[in-house]
């Protein structure tokens, strides 16, 4: 009996051991046969964008036998910045990866990347098929730095279903602050101020396309599309126009305010999908979360404007994607093709379609897939028209600031307190203040005169 | 006795020639000695220096400059940046925020702690039951515990204002105002320290000798009178410890802070911790970031300090 199992056990073993040296032999060769330049792609998507990146991933190593595209998750987008930084250079380092709209002044003066404007001008690539509007975010003194890549809009979402049940007409789908006061104030009072009428998120986001859609610059030089910036403006007739309408619908009890942070945002979408929130501003990459979480119908408009003026339209939102410098030329063309992959009409299209985010290829709108998506959700084409809508000037490009993020965070700090009743005027200024000191001393550490 | 006595003196007599050839034979021990010692502690001292010495050393360096965007030094600046924060009335408050929730956290959870434990060691039916609640928020991880307390505090489904709404008490938006943020945090830290904190003072309860506390029942003394006569002293050494522990905890509090206000509304809940985290892993900002972790380092060091010299005269040690 022991000897028939030690027998056993040694053919396993054997055959074990066989089989391991064949599959490593296999795997050699087939290595070998194939050959392809490995190209690293960092990127920061969670969810149904992730799974739908990897697809995109996994279709271009198949279309073609020159590049392997690796795709990494590297967290968060604020983290992934720190990582890109402080590994370039190193073997480490991802050869083309997905960095965030308002780390891109950041990104490019590192000096780390190779503008994408080369390779288009390379192939001729047909550059004005691509937004117009995310280019400019991307963009300096008109060299496309990285290619816009999951891009959103801030859009105005309100319960359809539930302004039928109060009796409410809808608000037209370029609203002013006035429009969507009468809705939010009828819709509270209407329910017995059981359903709160409107949210707007301590999000210094919002609070830039406030001032964008009003057509004024937050930071001098052209919102640094002419030269690094030295002062930012946060007290404008626009932006304190936006954040009177805000507290005169505190006052009314019209706003909830649900604070700032993901806790915020989260708080918020649950509001409105439980039918105790009317109206939210909101990225346009929501839609898919908002039509999954609710049978209500779903309405979106414009960003709303001040009263007495037509809308400028609004910066866009998301990531782009680079092109390291730090890797041989062969690879940095492979980036380059995986890009271009990305952009294809049909590629956009499906990504619009599983995301939210919109697609960026002006041929996408033609795709059965996005016809499919309108007929559906006839609401989700709005951002798509907003998008294409939008002519991009110098106010409502972005800001090419580095310390965005800061100011993100000050701006947050002023509608907090804004939202608590503070003076308006005061909050604005204190932030604008604090901002200047901090774009002062962060030109003087990195050189800028 | 008396012989004793004159033993010792005789001794003490003879104690400085003892020191003296003691002292000629201790420098060859000496050499060997150091020789182990340094075998024994160098590869600690090694470890000690590269992750604990060297990053001490070099957040005091970059302290005292600013950085670009790559979180390279590249400007000195001396004390500027301590002087910035020291004048600018949001670091003021943060600061401000940070001792307020600090002595809160601290005092609110030795309280419950103790209060907790006490009634757990109460020998009644189902008193193994609530042992094991007690401790269990050891076992929640401080994400879940935020998601817990989110849903409790969410101002339109949360469970806190539908209680209120049903009661017609006024509804609390608790993390969209600042004097209700700084609470709804404190609740919430409290409430996860509290299964340590019990954990520790059920133990040390235990330890208190019984016959103690069956002497003070024959002189009739009130229970009262027998927790803060008897209890306390004798299990004032874990007191001591977990409100040091807590204290230091609570200074470095960050979890329940990011995921639950991130420092919000209007920096009411901004503590020193978070504003590091903040100045440089968001804004790049590190000259800053570690000038604040000086700052912090120094008000930690002098509250431990202070505990010491005044709690520690309390504590009776058995």
């Amino acid at each position: 009996m022991m000897k028939m199992r030690q027998a056993l056990l040694k053919t396993i073993g054997t055959a074990a051991a066989i089989l391991t040296i064949g599959g490593v032999w296999a795997t050699q060769v087939r290595a070998q046969a194939t050959k392809r330049t490995k190209v690293v792609f960092w990127n920061e998507m969670t969810g149904p964008a992730q799974q739908k990146l990897n697809e995109f991933v996994k279709e271009f190593n198949q279309s073609q036998t020159k590049y392997q595209v690796v795709s990494q998750f590297e967290g968060n987008y604020n983290e992934a910045v720190q990582k890109i930084l402080n590994t370039h250079g190193t073997d480490a380092s991802p050869a083309v990866f997905q960095s965030m709209d308002i780390s891109t002044s950041q990104i490019y003066h590192s000096g780390y990347t190779t503008p994408v404007q080369k390779f288009v001008d390379q192939d001729h690539y047909d550059i004005d098929k691509i937004s117009p509007v995310a280019r400019a975010f991307y963009s300096e003194k008109g060299k496309l730095l990285s290619m816009p890549f999951n891009t959103s809009q801030p859009v105005l979402y309100y319960n359809a279903t539930l302004l039928k049940k109060y009796h409410i007409t809808p608000p037209p789908t370029d609203p002013s602050y006035s429009d969507i006061t009468r809705v939010a104030t009828q819709l509270y009072q209407r329910s017995h101020q059981k359903v709160k009428g409107l949210s707007v998120e301590i999000y210094g986001w919002l609070f830039e396309q406030f001032m964008a859609n009003s057509g004024e610059s937050m930071a001098n030089q052209a919102d640094g599309h002419n030269g690094t910036p030295t002062k930012v403006n946060f007290d404008t007739p626009g932006a304190i126009k936006a954040m009177k309408w805000v507290q005169e619908n505190l006052k009314s009890g019209a706003l909830m305010n649900f604070g700032s942070g993901s806790s915020a945002s989260a708080n918020e979408m649950a509001a409105f999908l439980s039918g105790k929130l009317g109206i939210f501003l909101q990225s346009s990459a929501d839609i898919s979360q908002l039509t999954a979480g609710t049978k209500d119908k779903l309405g979106i408009t414009y960003y709303p404007h001040p009263d007495g003026q037509k809308a400028n339209g609004v910066a866009i939102g998301g990531a782009s994607i680079w092109i390291s410098n730090d890797k041989p030329a062969t690879v940095q063309r492979g980036s380059w093709e995986f890009i271009k992959f990305l952009m294809k009409p049909e590629n956009q299209a499906q990504w619009q379609a599983a995301t939210g985010y919109l697609a960026l290829n002006k041929d996408s709108q033609q795709e059965k897939v996005l016809q499919e998506l309108y007929q559906k959700v006839p609401a989700a084409k709005v951002p798509s028209e907003q998008l294409s809508k939008t002519k991009p000037d110098e106010t409502n490009s972005g800001v090419f600031l580095q310390g965005l993020i800061q100011e993100r965070t000050l701006t947050q700090t002023a509608m907090d307190q804004i939202y608590n009743g503070s003076n308006i005027k005061n909050s604005l200024q204190q932030a604008e203040d604090a901002m200047n000191t901090y774009i002062k001393s962060n030109n003087q550490a990195n050189g800028v005169k | 006795m008396e012989q004793q006595v004159t033993n010792n003196s005789k001794k003490l007599k003879q104690l400085p020639q003892n020191l003296s050839s003691l002292k000629t034979v201790s420098y060859d021990v000496n050499a060997r000695d150091k020789l182990h010692a340094i075998w024994f502690l160098g590869p600690s001292l090694l470890v000690l220096a590269v992750f604990v010495f060297y990053p001490m050393l070099r957040t005091l360096y970059l302290s005292l400059f600013l950085t670009n965007n790559l979180g390279k030094p590249t400007v000195f600046v001396g004390l500027q940046n301590y002087w910035s924060l020291l004048t600018s009335s949001s670091y003021l408050a943060s600061l401000q925020a940070t001792f307020v929730y600090v002595i809160a956290v601290s005092i609110l959870t030795l309280i419950f702690g103790l209060l907790l434990a006490q009634a757990a060691s109460f020998k009644v039916k189902g008193s193994n039951f609530f042992r094991t609640v007690f401790s269990g928020t050891m076992g929640v991880s401080v994400s879940v515990a935020a998601i817990f307390w989110l849903f409790m505090f969410n101002p339109s489904i949360g469970l806190l204002d539908q209680i209120a709404s049903v009661l017609h008490l006024p509804v609390i938006n608790w993390l969209t105002q600042p004097g209700w943020a700084m609470t709804a945090i404190v609740i919430s830290t409290v409430w996860m320290n509290l299964g340590f904190t019990f954990l520790i003072f059920f133990g040390a309860l235990q330890t208190v000798p019984v016959n103690l506390y069956e002497a003070a029942q024959i002189e009739g003394v009130s229970k009262s009178y027998q927790f803060f006569h008897i209890t306390l002293p004798m299990i004032s050494p874990t007191v001591f410890f977990v409100s040091i522990i807590t204290l230091i905890e609570s200074f470095k509090s960050f979890g329940l802070i990011d995921l639950m206000t991130a420092g919000g509304p209007n920096n009411a809940t901004n503590l020193l911790v978070y504003r590091i985290y903040q100045d440089a892993f968001l804004n790049g900002n590190y000259g800053l970031a570690s000038t604040e972790s000086v700052i912090l380092a120094i008000i930690i060091a002098i509250f431990t300090f202070l505990q010491f010299k005044i709690l520690e005269k309390r504590v009776t040690y058995q």
